[in-house]
């Protein structure tokens, strides 16, 4: 075989490889399309009431029912908000509190007894995340009646899952050189994490509790849907008293309120970091 | 222990104390303290503002434990076995699924315009890029599920367009991420030539990008099935509807065993997505 003919079969495996690619991205395209036409199918054409519906122009409608800010509630909205915040805080707060054992059984290298305590950490932040806030809203409220205290409880079970996933990877990628040095001067193993491990992490943990804040303010804007006060009650209110723009006034502040979140923690984020 | 023992200071001279070292200096240090106290008086303000009853959560444990073992505990997993579930799952899949697409579709326009490098115009178009995806972010996929279900009725499209909300928001704001770290030199090659905005987009900017925009999407249709499994709860169809007919009803094995369904479909959602996502990073 001469060099020629050894670059034109090497062309040709090329040409024919690209080829086979192709062919696998178009039936993948084609497999997405075609079960996405099936959904629309199945959940969108078959299960709307379309005589209920009308035309657009009645859509439209009740679409410029929502138009126009309330501005009698938006005045007193401040309580409602204040709440919210500080719902979100004191759950984000409790949540740093429960996720330490998490994060302390959930890393590889440092859980006490990898066999029992790893899968328990790892199942305590499957079931913080996988579980909606709604639901964790609903089941404290049963356990502990109405009230902020649900709300607080409920974002604090689901901030766990992702403050100790996120801090748990940090601890596995730490230097080991500290956590040695701890346990050749004879530190048991809770003074490792307090002593070695902690002040390696810290930076991490902070930047993603301040990020899970954010995301606490979102959540508890609606835990008043299921009984825990804050901007979500008054949105249910407004909703079941069919004052339509009274509702557009209070996803208003809710945006408002998650603005102010963003520049919050950006500033915080600036300042300890 | 060192009562007899003295140590020198920098000058030399003897000292009865040995010195104190300390992280932060003197204005620092002052700045953490109020910053730590003003904090502390926060969090016991909101406390009290909010009316918690600390004893209530002390004895909590006791009660969440009973809550459990007396009510919720043998799941009725015979409830969740039977077909009128298992579609209504099916439902909640292909919402989570449409929802995603969709979503994403919307999101690709919304990362180009909502990116800094490679925006069309950054006094107008970049803040209102970034607003849209914010709001679309900010409102919670309940409170979207909520206002499609006032305005179009019960029913999954209600579901589907909360869904395309919240994908918007969430894949918005990551491609735009994405689109802002590429390498601009085949971005200044093809406007070189003298190449419209968009041919600068289909020929510079995607082909760095599309690995990444299908991880993203992939992970997207995971956290957009999380949401769609509660959406059907304000009547936009799917399992969420199951789960609030059951909890009003008190049927509260049943509700137990709708949250082992919705977390073991959930795993099996997030193991799904992070194989789909490893056979796209490796053929890249």
């Amino acid at each position: 075989m001469t060099a020629a003919e050894a670059i034109a079969s090497e062309a040709d495996r090329i040409i024919a490889a690209r080829s086979k690619a192709k062919f696998a991205h178009s039936l993948i395209y084609i497999v997405v399309l075609a079960v996405a036409i099936w959904c629309i199918k199945t959940t969108i054409i078959d299960d709307t009431d379309w005589a209920r519906l009308g035309s657009v122009a009645n859509v439209l409608e009740s679409i410029g029912e929502f138009l126009g800010v309330d501005w009698g509630l938006a005045a007193t909205l401040w309580e409602p908000a204040l709440e919210t915040i500080m719902v979100a805080t004191l759950g984000t707060l409790l949540g740093v509190v429960v996720c330490v054992p998490a994060i302390w059984f959930g890393a590889l290298n440092i859980t006490p007894y990898a066999p029992v305590t790893y899968p328990l950490a790892r199942l305590m932040m499957t079931l913080s995340r996988s579980i909606h806030e709604i639901v964790w809203g609903l089941f404290f409220v049963a356990a502990v009646g109405l009230g902020a205290l649900a709300g607080v409880l409920a974002l604090a079970v689901r901030s766990v899952g992702f403050i100790a996933k996120m801090t748990a990877e940090a601890i596995e990628d730490l230097d080991q050189n500290p956590v040695e040095a701890i346990r050749a001067v004879g530190g048991s193993e809770f003074q490792v994490f307090i002593y070695a491990i902690l002040p390696q992490v810290l930076p991490t943990m902070i930047g993603v509790i301040i990020f899970e804040w954010e995301i606490n303010i979102r959540r508890s804007s609606i835990l008043g849907l299921v009984g825990a006060g804050g901007l979500g009650l008054v949105f249910f209110r407004q909703l079941n008293t069919f004052n339509y723009p009274g509702v557009t006034t209070t996803i208003l502040a809710v945006l408002i309120l998650i603005l102010f979140g963003e520049v919050v923690s950006y500033y915080v984020r600036k300042a300890i970091i | 222990m060192a009562a007899s023992k003295t140590t020198r200071n920098r000058s030399g001279a003897k000292s009865a104390r040995p010195r104190e070292w300390r992280r932060f200096k003197f204005p620092q240090s002052i700045y953490r303290w109020v910053g730590v106290l003003l904090a502390l008086v926060f969090l016991s303000y909101s406390i009290i503002y909010l009316n918690i009853p600390l004893e209530r959560f002390l004895n909590m444990f006791g009660r969440v434990s009973t809550l459990i073992t007396e009510r919720y505990y043998p799941p009725e997993i015979d409830y969740v076995m039977e077909t009128d579930y298992l579609s209504s799952v099916f439902d909640t899949i292909q919402m989570a699924y449409l929802g995603a697409l969709i979503g994403m579709l919307m999101a690709v326009p919304l990362g180009w315009f909502g990116s800094y490098n490679m925006t069309p115009s950054r006094r107008y178009v970049y803040p209102l890029a970034r607003l849209l995806a914010m709001g679309a972010r900010a409102v919670h996929e309940t409170i979207w599920a909520i206002l499609f279900v006032t305005i179009l009725g019960f029913g999954m499209m209600a579901g589907v367009l909360a869904l395309t909300m919240f994908c918007i928001g969430f894949a918005g704001k990551l491609f735009a991420e994405e689109i802002e770290a590429i390498d601009m030199g085949p971005v200044e090659a093809i406007r070189a030539t003298g190449a419209s905005d968009l041919s600068v987009m289909v020929y510079a900017v995607f082909p760095q990008v599309r690995v990444a925009f299908t991880g993203i999407g992939i992970y997207t249709w995971d956290v957009a099935f999380r949401a769609a499994t509660v959406v059907g709860f304000f009547g936009a169809g799917g399992m969420g509807w199951y789960l609030k007919r059951n909890v009003l009803q008190i049927e509260t094995t049943r509700v137990s065993a709708i949250l082992l369904s919705i977390i073991v479909l959930v795993l099996v959602s997030e193991g799904v997505s992070a194989w789909a996502r490893e056979r796209v990073a490796k053929a890249k």
